[in-house]
């Protein structure tokens, strides 16, 4: 626990967690949805602030307070930095039901995540706004890493900007200590796809920051490539994600990655042709610097993977155009409106007419263009994660058994049927913690995956319009944004559910 | 609230374990016994207040308290946990500071005959959701700890609050722990040094832990759980 500086006292902390009411905050609008409980937009009473309420689900019996929240809880309770979403009380219902889920973590509100930023219509971020975003990215992780914390699910959707330009790590629900000393086992099925670390791909259970830094080697490119650079299928397909990882990066072998071939799954998943590293090539039109630093992040051995406190240092952040201030960054229209509530009524609607229809039994015949339901689509295959409700089966947390993927705030999306990410025209919310129930545009009228399956991947109708090999596939392509990769995108909402 | 049906049997009901077992951790017979001492000591202060039991534990772990004490020893409670869910030895050792520290921030507060049990399995629960990344969920450990589902919920929520969620120990706390567990021992039988394993446990890989017969063992539970006599009480 925090000690006060001499002659500092704590009298300014606040009463212990859980000893006040959820009355002391008026809830202003429903900000997201999803199937581990609401988010609020909500307002402190006493003090007007605006905060953000994310109630605790608890009426999975068998799994009881979820692994997710008190990891996050835990977690946030001792990280205290600009960077890092701050957990500020955790309250309860008033009646005294906090046994029936009338539990609530209260959050400092944010408007934005990076992933609804960016796909707002016609949205370019300028080099200095990137490098801006990119340092505070650095700066929260590495102060993570100091406190021995891996945050294992960094992605857009989890780094929430508010209108100061501020940038912060949210979703600790994924992250655990670990310990250099410790060396224990960990699981390998976190991080979502698209952003997972050949290590982890690859099996190894025994993985430490380097793991969150391949993430934000993935999205630094993405930020600058303008869509992301590994967009991997579905969940059930490890391999399909590895050679997109081996055909930018190279195939690992015992030269470039010492030790790589003790990993458990490599002698299923090594290359069966020697593959050469083209990263440079491929992006050869970015910035020197920033590739520079980019094949640092996407270094295929975790220990020669550059850190963050050493990205930090690199060239790239202090070369003209130099970070900007965050300050001086634009303030993008708030996203929590109308007009987003009446988007998330009618998938609500839908979403209830699915339902309907799945009882019927008759969705298939009235969608056959769509995908299958979901059911069929969330068998893992190996070696994926089986269902975690089963009797007696241990749970494994980090896949998202539990259910409830303590986001702070954005449903892991409503599933949506391929349709694009980048809506053409028609203000898609930029999401904050929240919209996302509408993103991905039309969406496909299938309700969430029953709790507690953990693979997404509904949908899947979206053209993979292959990242395929060639360079072509990498190229610019004149501006980049827009309609054109929406089937691309809408593949990444697939991945979102996964831990749903 | 806590009136469950009272018995006398339990205790030949629950499977049986052998005391030798080599591959039982040693952090579990140092822990009963650390814990039995604890408990006898505060029975004796609870008593000599005179006031009884109850009015000396203040209401703060009253939602802990049975009816009446469980049959089974603290040592093989703990032994039992261990064997059914397989957690890290090293839970143990959280699962006691975090008792530690809620008896510490709850002055008044008594780890007794009538508490403990929960105590311990709420704690070693909490610390195997934080610890190990494959854990069982709350139903299996209502199961081992013979406990309803339900209960072990509220227990769990009345556990965490309590503790402020104050649920982070670092190693050098877990540490520290260790050395005065050890100690504690050398103080008692004078002699053996026994070392608490540090160890978190491997996480099987999945492949690994679908082999395990789990559903065989719930069986042999349920049995003699769920037909109202084992449980605790």
């Amino acid at each position: 626990m925090a000690l006060a500086a001499p002659g500092q006292l704590n009298t300014t902390e606040s009463p212990a967690w859980g000893s006040r009411s959820v009355d002391c905050f008026e809830k202003l609008e429903q900000i997201g949805e999803g199937t581990y409980g609401q988010v609020y937009m909500a307002r402190e009473i006493r003090t007007g602030e605006i905060v953000a309420l994310k109630r605790i689900r608890m009426d999975n019996e068998r799994e009881g307070f979820p692994i997710t929240a008190i990891r996050e809880i835990k977690i946030l309770k001792k990280l205290h930095h600009e960077n890092v979403i701050k957990l500020k009380e955790i309250v309860t219902s008033p009646d005294g039901n906090k046994y029936k889920g009338g539990i609530y973590m209260v959050f400092e509100y944010m408007d934005h995540d990076l992933t609804g930023l960016a796909d707002r219509p016609g949205m370019r971020f300028s080099v200095a706004q990137i490098k801006c975003y990119m340092r505070q990215l650095l700066t929260g992780l590495h102060y993570c890493h100091v406190n021995q914390v891996l945050h294992r699910d960094i992605k857009g959707s989890n780094l929430l900007i508010d209108n100061e330009g501020n940038l912060k790590l949210a979703d600790f629900g994924l992250a655990r200590s670990f310990s250099n000393d410790h060396n224990g086992n960990l699981t390998n099925r976190v991080i979502t796809l698209w952003y997972r670390p050949p290590e982890l791909l690859l099996g190894t259970t025994k993985y430490g920051p380097a793991v969150d830094m391949w993430s934000v080697g993935c999205i630094f490119a993405e930020l600058l490539h303008g869509k992301p650079i590994f967009p991997g299928k579905d969940e059930a397909s490890q391999p399909e994600q590895l050679s997109k990882i081996f055909e930018l990066c190279g195939a690992p072998d015992e030269n470039n990655w010492p030790g790589v071939s003790k990993i458990p799954w490599y002698n299923n998943f090594k290359p069966t042709r020697p593959i050469k590293r083209r990263l440079r090539d491929v992006f050869r039109h970015f910035d020197r610097n920033a590739l520079e630093l980019l094949e640092k992040m996407l270094t295929l051995d975790p220990s020669q993977r550059i850190s963050a406190k050493d990205a930090l240092d690199a060239e790239y952040f202090w070369i003209d155009p130099l970070p900007c201030d965050p300050k001086s960054l634009p303030k993008y229209e708030s996203s929590h409106e109308f007009q987003t509530k009446k988007k998330r009524q009618q998938q609500r609607q839908q979403d209830e007419a699915a339902k309907r229809q799945k009882i019927q039994h008759q969705q298939q015949q009235q969608h056959s263009r769509l995908p299958p339901p979901m059911q069929q689509q969330m068998r893992p295959g190996p070696p994926a994660v089986p269902p975690m409700h089963g009797g007696g089966q241990p749970q494994l947390v980090a896949a998202g058994g539990g259910g409830p993927g303590h986001h702070y705030g954005k449903p892991r999306g409503g599933p949506s049927a391929g349709s694009s990410r980048y809506p053409q025209g028609g203000g898609n919310p930029s999401a904050g913690y929240n919209h996302h129930p509408n993103r991905g545009g039309g969406g496909g009228p299938y309700p969430p995956p029953p709790q507690g399956y953990g693979r997404g991947g509904a949908g899947g109708g979206g053209g993979t319009s292959g990242y395929g090999v060639g360079p072509p596939n990498y190229s610019q392509g004149g501006g980049g944004r827009g309609g054109a990769m929406g089937g691309n995108r809408g593949q990444q909402y697939n991945n979102n559910n996964t831990w749903q | 609230m806590l009136a469950i049906s009272v018995t006398d049997d339990g205790q030949n009901r629950l499977p049986e374990q052998s005391e030798q077992d080599p591959s039982t951790p040693r952090v579990l017979s140092i822990l009963s016994v650390v814990l039995e001492r604890l408990v006898n000591r505060n029975e004796i202060l609870s008593l000599s207040s005179g006031g009884g039991v109850p009015a000396r534990l203040g209401k703060n772990l009253e939602a802990f308290h049975g009816v009446r004490p469980p049959a089974i020893t603290i040592a093989k409670y703990l032994d039992r946990i261990y064997k059914y869910t397989n957690c890290s030895p090293a839970c143990f050792v959280v699962g006691y500071v975090y008792i530690d520290r809620l008896v510490h921030r709850h002055p008044g507060s008594l780890v007794v005959r009538l508490n403990v049990h929960r105590l311990l399995v709420t704690s070693i629960m909490v610390a195997a959701k934080i610890l190990d990344d494959v854990h069982y969920n709350n139903a299996f450990y209502a199961r081992v700890g013979g406990v309803t589902n339900a209960e072990l919920n509220r227990l769990e929520v009345e556990f965490l609050f309590m503790l402020d969620f104050e649920l982070t120990v670092t190693s050098r706390v877990f540490e520290s722990y260790c050395l005065h567990l050890e100690r504690e021992m050398i103080l008692w039988n004078g002699t053996t040094t026994l070392k608490i394993e540090r160890r978190i446990h491997t996480t099987n890989t999945i492949e690994d832990i679908a082999e395990i017969p789990i559903e065989e063992d719930m069986e042999s539970f349920s049995s003699t759980l769920s037909n109202g006599n084992g449980g605790l009480t």
